[in-house]
């Protein structure tokens, strides 16, 4: 149970801290132009570690090829992920 | 020897597993439908030594380092059980992701024999991988494989290189520098270096005619399928036609032919008994085992179409994008997208669907899932539907569909209710979803699932409803001095004397007698029981007709025989399909929920639905009828206000932690 608690805050205080720099998130992005990912921005440990397992971590490329139902679908290495808003936030471009 | 099947998910080990050892577990498209592991042996013609190789299929990781619970029992099995060879199954269309898992594979000291999958579909889109170069690179063999196809698969040599290799020491490749494991930022340059490593070897072996990141077919069709506006109708017309090809086209015409065999059967056995037989011999196989088991076998036909058009459904890679469709409305009850694919399932069975929870991350959206799940009409409560619909309604359409849609309302009610109880109204959570690639889905694998589903059925047919029936029979033929009860006493029998208490608590429900309490109980052994008790607690030996499926005995005749109103009988209908499941569907729920305080409070929540629901149908329905409640109001009313305004204070207790989390966040 702590661990969902912790898990899903609400309010992430990294998010606020860094507003002013020159990174968008996934969600602002434009189809079909390839990102280079700058930042994973989440105080979830297991989530951070998820996406660098699927390729998705500094440094590496992510393109957004559509948006489906308010989901974007993205493609990291060579395999296409259907993600939601909240998540797309949390990879800074 | 044992060998170990690992891979991504979705790379195609449950495929392989099943070509390998010649059996049958259920696979699907998309990721995540193998959650435990599951052992067979080699087939003897792959197998060309007289040793025997027990193959393990692993559920689907990416990484050595769990991220979910199936993830775990992988690098559990691969580190604890020593396998002796390891085939890793890489799916050819991506090998930059599978190969960071292979190179910590190859870290173990068990040989590894690749296995590169779905090298169809890479051919297809004309990339060509370099084996040699790739194999020499890591260090392992490396064999092409088409694990869906018959002939030309490369089993055989992957299977022979496998017996070559045991034994061998495994050279890593990826020369791993010392580095203090449980420092994290440490191993985080490990794997990085890591995915450095893969890259350069796919920069190196891998010729790509088109950079997946350009646009396909696959997601022009996505855009289409998995479009705000259209996924939806798409989804309702796909379901529609799931339902009514197995209810009301196919499923009937054969379920007619069955009917008559059975019939035929009945006359038989009914002839060679002759004049003289002992009644009580002749109640117990006519209307006891022939009856009742015949109307349960009599819908087998509807569920195996169903079951067969579900596993197209599961193996096209349609499921995927249903879960997207899905997630910004289930976002909003508190639930994931990936919940909609153990409802679609639990439209066959509960079992399966419940298990499929797995997939889903989120522990409270995970339980909530397994907990709701059971609602959806399954394969076995389909009968029950069909019997009523046909009964009391001439056979109304809307009877099964009003069924569907008001699981859809419990459930989403549920999921809201749920949310609150927990204190998470306010939780944050995240979806992600890899899409596979559409493929044609494959009829051979739907066959096999539609027929390993009527062997269960049929088996459970011949087993525990066989069982159960006679039981029923017995108890009702008998009072507890075991003398055979006289006519016109039958509720002195040991049947009614044990269901008259539970009768009693279902009067203000409209149907608070004890044959129909007596058939409800049986129906917590197996929901087709419901039938198959009702046949026999009225004597009623034939229920559906040979066309349609309205009752052969005459509709009325059944309806006055069991004494119901049409209100009730809707009542009744709702109340077995709301509440708890079979014993089997609560034991896979006790084991997905792995929690005490979830599994009774699920299961409490389901007999408190099914109750409530039942009450407002019976009266309501009643009241607009008859213009007057029905039997049993107050004390009915009285139940139902405090089972409501207990929920509603667990919702209130909910709410205040959710106000606290947000004090103690802010």
């Amino acid at each position: 149970m702590e661990n969902i608690i912790s898990r899903n805050k609400m309010i992430d205080p990294l998010k606020i801290k860094f507003k002013s720099d020159n990174k968008i998130n996934l969600s602002e992005g434009q189809i079909n132009r390839e990102y280079i990912v700058k930042e994973i921005r989440t105080n979830d440990y297991e989530l951070k570690k998820f996406l660098f397992s699927l390729g998705c971590y500094e440094g590496e490329q992510v393109t957004i090829i559509s948006v489906l139902s308010d989901n974007y679908v993205i493609i990291i290495k060579d395999a296409r992920y259907s993600i939601d808003k909240n998540l797309a936030e949390v990879i800074m471009v | 020897m044992k060998l170990a099947l690992t891979g991504n998910p979705n790379s195609g080990k449950t495929t392989l597993f099943n070509a390998i050892t010649g059996n049958i577990e259920k696979v699907g498209n998309w990721a995540g439908v193998t959650i435990n592991k599951k052992e067979g042996n080699v087939k003897g013609d792959l197998n060309k030594t007289s040793e025997n190789i027990v193959a393990v299929d692993l559920p689907g990781a990416y990484s050595m380092s769990p991220f979910t619970s199936e993830e775990n029992i992988t690098s559990d099995f691969v580190r604890n059980e020593n396998p002796d060879v390891i085939i890793n199954i890489v799916d050819a269309t991506n090998i930059s992701r599978s190969l960071f898992f292979t190179t910590q594979l190859l870290e173990l000291d068990i040989p590894v024999v690749i296995a590169l999958n779905k090298s169809d579909l890479n051919q297809k889109k004309e990339n060509t991988i370099d084996i040699k170069k790739l194999s020499n690179k890591l260090g392992c063999p490396v064999i092409e494989t088409i694990s869906t196809s018959n002939n030309n698969n490369g089993l055989q040599s992957l299977i022979e290189k496998v017996i070559e290799v045991k034994g061998k020491k495994q050279t890593t490749p990826f020369s791993l520098k010392k580095v203090n494991m449980s420092d994290s930022k440490s191993v985080e340059k490990l794997d990085i270096d890591r995915f450095e490593f893969v890259k350069k070897i796919v920069a190196t072996v891998e010729n790509r005619k088109i950079h997946s990141n350009k646009q396909t077919k696959q997601d022009t069709v996505d855009r289409i399928l998995a479009n705000k506006l259209l996924g939806i109708p798409i989804f309702a017309i796909v379901m529609w036609l799931v339902f009514s090809i197995s209810q009301t086209y196919v499923g009937p015409v054969i379920a007619d032919i069955l009917v008559n065999w059975i019939d035929g059967f009945y006359g038989v056995v009914e002839g060679l008994l002759g004049e003289n037989v002992s009644p009580i011999l002749s109640a117990l196989l006519l209307d006891g085992i022939i009856g009742g088991v015949g109307a349960v076998v009599g819908f087998l036909p509807l569920i195996m179409v169903l079951f067969f058009l579900l596993a197209l459904l599961e193996d096209c890679g349609y499921m995927g994008r249903v879960a997207v469709i899905m997630d910004r409305f289930f976002k909003r009850v508190g639930l994931s997208g990936k919940s909609i694919i153990p409802m679609v399932i639990g439209t066959g069975c509960a079992i399966p669907g419940v298990m499929a929870t797995r997939t889903i991350k989120n522990e409270r959206q995970r339980r909530t899932t397994a907990m709701l799940t059971p609602f959806m009409p399954c394969g076995a409560k389909l009968p029950v539907i069909a019997l009523f619909a046909g009964v009391f309604f001439n056979g109304a359409g809307w009877v099964g569909t009003s069924m569907y849609f008001l699981a859809i309302g419990i459930i989403i009610v549920g999921s809201l209710i749920i949310v609150r109880i927990t204190g998470q109204k306010n939780a944050r959570s995240f979806f992600i979803m890899e899409l596979p690639e559409y493929r044609f889905p494959s009829i051979k694998r739907a066959i096999i699932s539609m027929f390993s589903r009527a062997k269960a059925f049929i088996i459970k047919a011949g087993t525990i409803i066989l069982l159960c029936n006679v039981t029923v029979q017995i108890m009702q033929t008998f009072n507890w001095k075991f003398h055979v009860i006289a006519e016109g006493a039958e509720n002195t029998s040991i049947l009614a004397t044990i269901a008259s208490p539970f009768a009693f608590v279902l009067i203000p429900l409209g149907f608070g007698v004890w044959q129909l309490a007596s058939a409800a109980l049986t129906g917590f052994i197996a929901k087709e029981n419901v039938i198959g008790t009702l046949a026999v607690v009225y004597s009623i030996t034939n229920f559906i007709d040979t066309e349609e499926l309205t009752l052969i005995s005459g509709s009325t005749d059944v309806a006055n025989t069991m004494g119901l109103t049409s209100v009730a009988a809707l009542s009744y209908l709702v109340f077995n399909l709301f509440t708890p499941p079979c014993f089997a569907a609560i034991g896979a729920m006790n084991s997905e929920l792995e929690n005490k305080k979830w599994f009774w409070g699920g299961i409490g929540f389901q007999m408190a639905m099914g109750y409530v629901l039942a009450f407002f149908t019976y009266q309501i329905g009643t009241l607009i009828t008859t213009r007057a409640f029905g039997v049993g109001f107050i004390p009915g009313a009285i139940l139902v206000s405090v089972i409501i305004g207990y929920i509603f204070y667990l919702m209130h207790k909910g709410e205040e932690k959710a106000q606290n989390t947000i004090a103690y966040n802010a």
